[in-house]
């Protein structure tokens, strides 16, 4: 399968009062076409700088681009033309966030959000929609994703919805672009499990059902589990194991994800697990070689010094992690 | 593990009455909680979880009911609450970022319950948030000058943990205490929690909204919707045989992380709808219109808790008296 977005190297750091804050460090990500992707990780570790990196969304300053590319279809976002750029998001890009709230604006209708984004987009397409035509594409976008009653939704504003409501507004609106990639940045943390479990279930029907490609942020292993087909494990700005995602997460190779893992309260009811020790290092000084190796259980002298690459485990499943060098 | 009751809610209702008309947060609910047992009560948002943990900790009277410590009625408001009670039972909340005072050090925020339940000195004072520090497994010396901004979340948790201890309790009120912190980071909170109950012998309603959570930590779980209980079991009965539709829909829907756990959960049931608004809340019982195996006679009549053995309690027209 052809590659569809392909992050390579990237580093991303912030200028700030105390000092150089060097965030992403050394990213590699690709999705390839249709592939949904998932990137998990703790509060911190960069995952929404990742995301914010691919819609070139970043305040720049302070952010800066320290290096890599972002290819997508074979281009470099990190290179492109604002005109360009606004042409990518108008049509082939499309992102959900966390809090719908901040994603709506609160002083117009739901309509009025959702007709603006569809005009606008066949207006991308060289395309001028007639205004019945508007109307029922907002509808059909919006029932699309189970929305009871989609001509009343569309005269809400924001806040008269409830927040499963509101996340539902928002994947129609981003899916209403009929866009490739989706970037999905922690889309029902703020969920009940019920409603949560509603959302992820109509979002993985909508998405197999349009052939987009998905990169899911979160920091649940459950909902990675549930949703896509190969995850990446992200700490303190690189990405430290990827692979297939239930096997992975059958089977986690890196002692980060085996901490990780082991931490999750599981319905076996076997007890929690103490966690791993330390926290997430300080972006202003962070250790040399593997950014892990000091809350490691198994550091070796090499991780205090060099940066791990990827050593394959199996044709699918690679971490970045010393212990598996042999294997190679 | 003893027999003895340490708290009882009898017939809890708490009412907010507003323009839009009244909300009914917690509407007639009834447990008790056995000494030395953890409690967990689980629910959506707005099903009245922490409104209960409120009343109990006594942060609001309640409309009606009766809630009985160790023996004594307590449902009375905080102010009249004798000084004994309020040592005896403690809370921890959800936040530590807005629990703490950040413009206070932990010296000066440990030193606030130690004042007013008295322990005069100034030197025996910090000999006790020493030893608190100590208890929660952060090194005093380091930790306590230190403001509450200058630490991570997960100590900030434990430092919040200590003042709850500080009077030596009986019964905490956890309020979803580690839902606002990262896996790895709420393992450890855990494990100390659970230790401290063997060691100080303390009690806990642990609320939260993690069913795999509550599977390790609670030896009864209990469930709650739209102010009302549906179910209450022992936790390893709870997680075998489900019995309430609600309880059914929850344990389906969570996300779990290995083959093993899948095959724990109950048959898939697809969840639908949500929570209504306390404000209108739906005759009969308050679940029906959610409720994939609903009666005739469920959107008329109310069901009451049905007592089924071995301290199982069920609300649901499926399992009627027996």
């Amino acid at each position: 399968m052809e590659r569809l977005l392909d992050i390579k190297n990237l580093h991303v750091g912030f200028r700030v009062f105390e000092g150089h804050l060097r965030v992403l460090n050394g990213v590699c990500l690709d999705v390839k076409e249709g592939e949904r992707v998932g990137l998990v990780g703790e509060t911190g570790c960069g995952k929404t700088t990742t995301v914010k990196s691919i819609l070139r969304v970043l305040p720049m300053p302070p952010a800066r681009i320290g290096g890599g590319e972002i290819d997508y279809n074979g281009r470099d976002i990190l290179k492109m033309s604002r005109r360009e750029m606004t042409a990518l998001r108008r049509h082939e890009l499309t992102a959900i966030f966390q809090d719908p709230l901040q994603s709506l604006n609160p002083v117009f209708t739901i309509g009025t959000q959702l007709r603006d984004i569809v005009k606008d987009s066949a207006i991308g397409r060289g395309r001028r929609l007639s205004r019945r035509e508007v109307e029922s594409r907002c509808l059909g976008a919006l029932r699309e994703t189970g929305m009871p009653d989609p001509e009343r939704i569309m005269t809400n504003y924001p806040v008269q919805l409830s927040g499963g409501m509101r996340q539902r507004v928002c994947i129609a609106e981003a899916l209403s672009t009929n866009a490739n990639l989706m970037l999905a940045d922690e889309p029902t943390t703020n969920l009940d499990v019920t409603i949560q479990d509603q959302i992820l279930r109509k979002l993985d029907e909508l998405v197999e059902e349009k052939g987009v490609s998905v990169v899911m942020i979160t920091h649940s292993m459950g909902v990675v589990r549930d949703l896509t087909e190969r995850v990446n494990i992200m700490y303190a700005g690189s990405i430290l194991e990827t692979g297939a995602t239930r096997s992975l997460l059958e089977s986690p190779k890196h002692p980060y994800t085996r901490g990780l893992m082991a931490s999750v309260p599981k319905l076996t009811g076997e007890g929690v697990s103490e966690g791993i020790p330390g926290r997430i290092p300080s972006y202003l000084d962070p250790p040399s070689g593997c950014r892990f190796h000091p809350r490691c259980e198994h550091r070796m002298d090499v991780c205090e010094t060099e940066s791990p690459p990827f050593f394959d485990i199996t044709d699918v499943h690679r971490a970045a992690c010393y212990l598996y060098r042999g294997e190679t | 593990m003893s027999d003895t009751t340490i708290l009882t809610i009898e017939h809890l209702v708490k009412h907010f009455p507003t323009k839009m008309g009244v909300v009914r947060a917690v509407d007639d609910i009834s447990f008790d909680i056995a000494e030395g047992d953890t409690l967990g009560l689980v629910g959506e948002s707005g099903s009245g979880k922490t409104t209960t943990a409120q009343c109990v900790v006594g942060i609001y009277p309640p409309t009606s009911g009766r809630i009985v410590f160790e023996g004594t009625p307590i449902g009375v408001a905080f102010k009249r609450r004798p000084k004994e009670l309020k040592r005896k039972i403690r809370i921890v909340f959800q936040d530590p970022g807005s629990s703490l005072n950040p413009k206070r050090t932990i010296k000066q925020i440990l030193s606030v319950p130690l004042r007013v339940h008295g322990m005069e000195t100034d030197r025996k004072r910090l000999a006790m948030m020493s030893q608190l520090l100590e208890t929660v497994e952060l090194p005093p010396a380091e930790y306590l000058y230190k403001y509450p901004q200058a630490i991570g979340g997960g100590e900030k948790q434990m430092v919040a943990i200590a003042r709850a201890l500080a009077t030596n309790p009986r019964f905490v009120v956890l309020d979803e205490p580690t839902s606002a912190l990262d896996v790895s980071v709420q393992g450890k909170i855990i494990n100390l929690l659970m230790r401290l109950a063997d060691e100080l012998e303390l009690t806990y309603l642990f609320i939260t909204h993690d069913l795999s959570l509550m599977r390790n930590v609670a030896t009864r779980v209990s469930i709650m919707y739209l102010g009302e209980l549906c179910e209450i079991a022992r936790t390893d009965e709870f997680f075998q045989s489900p019995m309430h539709p609600y309880t059914k829909m929850l344990l389906s829907s969570i996300p779990v992380v290995t083959e093993e756990e899948e095959s724990l959960k109950p048959k898939k049931i697809v969840s639908q709808g949500e929570i209504p608004s306390p404000v209108n809340v739906p005759p009969g019982c308050s679940f029906h219109l959610r409720c994939p195996e609903r009666l005739p006679i469920c959107s008329e009549v109310d069901p009451e808790m049905t007592a089924l053995g071995n301290g199982r309690v069920v609300r649901c027209h499926l399992f009627p008296g027996g």
